[in-house]
């Protein structure tokens, strides 16, 4: 006897929901899903009518899925927003290439405005050529610090007023592990807020805060969605690596625990005598930053010096 | 590497297998830079006696650091070491016992402690195959009184007003628009035996993870009524810094994140009681420490079974984070200290500090976890109203077989855990007390049923105003 859904009773259930394991059809799936995000956009108020919204677009499922349902969801609810995707040129030949081929179908699909940065554009160099300079170790931060920025400054470009990620549950509860484990207050400290403050840069959000990884790709799978799914050449190596490994052997004891471990993160809170970095201006590009120069000018100092563990490494004194 | 003229590596090779250490040969003791070294702890090098030292000293210096942070009120408190009988609790009497012997001849300028007395949970009543006597034993090597409670104490009904909470109906979910947690009193059964109602309560509960969930309660409870009713003022926590590290992160997976500095803190007080003050000084030591320690002095121990011992590592939340822990720290040397300095530098977020205990692990509850949920977890057809808030009648704890709802005075934590547990399930006595306790100091009213009246009217506003969204221009 073919079971209903526990949500509607009426139509077959076809799925058995990754959050809380009921069996539900097509319909009430899309619906719970894109109104948990309605309900975390409109609880954090998020955006307010005649924001320019960039939505950080790689052509993977989050970004793609997050593309579809920030435009279906400001069209229902009428957020009154100006959409644009803003995607990330690395340069990683076999990678980056191929969904940002995705990305451009995206624009056409949903109708909405694209730019493209990239790294060689603004920096002058690509990821390729920092690895084959550095190495395989630690291309994680080189990335990560350069889009930051790549992100920011396209946001100028275009004259955004927030950008939205596709981070989801399983990220933010990663990192929030990954922070324990490394022992990085600071971050651990912030990593659950929704919304950055937007001090020295544009405000940037992940409306999927609260949604699985497993939702996402349901969800991308059972609209057709058209996204591009490898896992980057460079990130095998990456510290990440153990606290997502931890994460899936969790879930599957537990599927809540990945919600319980971003209720977890949200209480935890600095005790008042812990020193946390201040927020200060780089001397060479003006960016913010917690040193007096920043992060990616550090960074690019090591890769035009040939000094590639500049930034990465603490130097010993002689 | 692999040449044929290579000759005296295969002469070389019983020599290289004999070194537990690289090249520990030509290196010395890091702290007396004289003897050989006996063993590597964090890469670095001791020899037997620098090394059983150096484990005194952490003890000490974590044990005056608590003090400082957390004076006990008593000018010359009593102090109860929690014995587990297990490596870590076991040392640390030695130690304790050692370091107050130590002072009374008068070495150190410190005011010393009254006296010490060991407090030990009997859990025969869950788990076989250990002798609880040998745990006696161990107390007693060292001249220590023992003080024993059963598990099955928690379950032993006193007086007239003796009663039961029951789990009439627990749930997180499909089909209500909010939590609900129902009890009703029943009048304790004086026929079944207390291990009986022990038993079934862990056999009515859900996973291994709510098990250990709950046994981590009961003890908890029972070592600070020992606690109480010895008249001590300090309790001394064997937890090891391989044990913090490990809990830090399964609490956090059980979503226990507004009380966490309470349950791994270097120093604790005992909510809603202010004679009892935790410490947990044997933080600064790692597993590997304390078996070396306890190996080279002799100190005799006792291995207790739990639910998942010998399980698989996905048995459980506690199992899983144990194994993960120790396995990151044999890669990456300094996980275990990272983390448990991390563990120091959090503290309660303000909301905990005045909210409300939880009837069942006596820990912060946080307000409004349902709420956050429900908007988290959306259970309603797209053209359906939300499911009326079902009422039930304000809790009357004078007449029994009434049931009430008590959601707002669990924790974010115990409602997961209660979530998967059978109806019918009773709950330990201190669950009524709690309750008790709480009601007289503030009564439950419709406030207490409605927990997020924001979140409910804005759900019925976005009800509202989905029936007539195709009249929207």
């Amino acid at each position: 006897m073919p079971r209903q859904c526990d949500i509607c009773h009426e139509a077959r259930a076809i799925v058995r929901r990754p959050k809380t394991a009921q069996s539900i059809c097509k319909e009430c799936f899309f619906y719970v899903f894109e109104t948990e995000v309605h309900n975390t956009i409109v609880d954090s108020k998020l955006f307010k009518p005649g924001d320019r919204v960039g939505i950080g677009a790689s052509g993977g499922k989050d970004s793609t899925v997050l593309a579809y349902v920030m435009k279906a969801l400001n069209d229902r609810y009428n957020y009154g927003l100006d959409l644009y995707l803003l995607s990330v040129d690395e340069g990683i030949a076999g990678y980056r290439d191929d969904s940002l081929e995705t990305v451009k179908r995206n624009k056409e699909q949903y109708g909405l405005p694209l730019l493209i940065v990239s790294y060689e554009q603004l920096y002058g160099w690509s990821m390729d050529s920092i690895v084959a300079a550095v190495g395989r170790k630690n291309n994680c931060t080189f990335c990560g610090v350069f889009r930051r920025q790549a992100l920011d400054r396209g946001a100028l470009m275009l004259d955004l007023d927030h950008i939205v990620t596709g981070h989801n549950a399983d990220d933010v509860a990663e990192t929030i592990l990954m922070n324990i484990f490394r022992g990085d207050i600071s971050r651990l400290d912030r990593c659950t807020e929704i919304a950055t403050s937007g001090e020295g840069y544009v405000v940037r959000s992940k409306p999927f805060k609260y949604a699985y990884e497993k939702e996402i790709v349901m969800y991308a799978y059972l609209r057709r969605l058209d996204y591009f799914s490898t896992e980057c050449t460079y990130s095998p190596n990456a510290y990440r690596g153990y606290a997502r490994e931890f994460l899936k052997k969790l879930e599957r004891v537990r599927p809540s625990a990945i919600l319980d471990i971003i209720h977890s993160g949200e209480a935890m809170h600095v005790a008042k005598d812990v020193q946390l970095p201040s927020l200060d201006r780089c001397q060479r590009c003006g960016y913010i930053s917690s040193n007096s120069v920043c992060k990616a000018c550090v960074l690019l100092e090591g890769l035009e010096r040939g000094i590639p563990k500049l930034g990465i490494s603490r130097t010993k004194q002689d | 590497m692999c040449d044929a003229t290579d000759t005296p590596a295969m002469e070389s090779q019983p020599q290289l297998q004999k070194e537990r250490v690289v090249g520990a040969q030509n290196k010395l003791c890091v702290k007396c830079k004289a003897a050989k070294p006996s063993v590597s702890i964090r890469r670095s090098l001791y020899c037997r006696n620098c090394f059983v030292r150096s484990s005194v000293t952490k003890f000490r210096t974590a044990l005056s650091k608590s003090r400082k942070r957390m004076p006990v009120t008593a000018a010359r408190a009593r102090v109860m070491v929690a014995l587990s009988g297990g490596a870590t609790s076991s040392a640390m009497l030695q130690l304790m016992a050692d370091y107050q012997r130590m002072e009374l001849k008068g070495y150190a300028a410190e005011h010393t402690y009254d006296s010490i007395v060991a407090g030990h949970v009997d859990e025969s009543a869950l788990f076989s195959g250990y002798d609880d006597a040998q745990i006696c034993d161990i107390a007693a090597a060292v001249d220590v009184e023992c003080r024993v409670a059963r598990l099955e104490d928690v379950f032993e009904l006193e007086g007239d007003r003796a009663a039961l909470l029951e789990l009439v109906h627990a749930t997180i979910a499909p089909g209500t628009t909010r939590d609900q947690f129902c009890v009703q009193l029943t009048r304790g059964d004086e026929s079944t035996p207390a291990r009986e109602q022990l038993r079934a309560l862990f056999a009515g509960l859900g996973s291994a993870t709510d098990r250990e969930d709950m046994l981590d309660i009961i003890k908890s409870f029972l070592l600070a009524r020992l606690a109480r009713q010895a008249q001590c003022e300090l309790l001394l926590l064997g937890d090891s810094g391989t044990r913090i590290a490990s809990k830090l992160v399964s609490l956090t997976s059980r979503g226990r994140g507004f009380s966490l500095p309470l349950e791994v803190g270097a120093e604790t007080p005992f909510l809603g009681s202010n004679d009892v003050v935790a410490y947990r000084p044997m933080r600064d030591l790692i597993m590997k420490e304390i078996a070396f320690f306890n190996l080279w002095t002799g100190q005799s121990s006792v291995v207790v079974p739990t639910f998942t011992t010998g399980a698989p590592e996905t048995a459980s939340i506690d199992r899983l984070t144990e194994a993960f822990v120790v396995g990151l720290d044999r890669d990456f040397v300094s996980t275990v200290s990272t983390v448990c300095r991390t563990v120091q530098k959090l503290e309660q977020c303000p909301e905990a500090l005045t909210a409300a205990k939880c009837i069942l692990c006596s820990m912060p509850a946080e307000l409004n976890a349902q709420a956050w949920r429900n908007r988290l977890t959306v259970n309603v057809a797209p053209n359906e109203r939300p499911l009326e808030h079902v009422a039930t009648p304000s809790a009357d704890i004078q007449s029994p077989l009434s049931s009430f709802d008590v959601t707002a005075r669990l924790c974010y934590s115990c409602q997961s855990l209660l979530h998967f547990a059978k109806p019918g399930v009773a709950l330990p006595v201190f669950c009524l007390d709690n309750y008790r306790e709480q009601a007289t100091a503030s009564p439950p009213s419709d406030a207490d049923n409605d927990v997020d009246i924001d979140a409910d009217s804005q759900q019925r506003r976005e009800s509202l105003r989905q029936r007539i969204e195709e009249f929207f221009i």
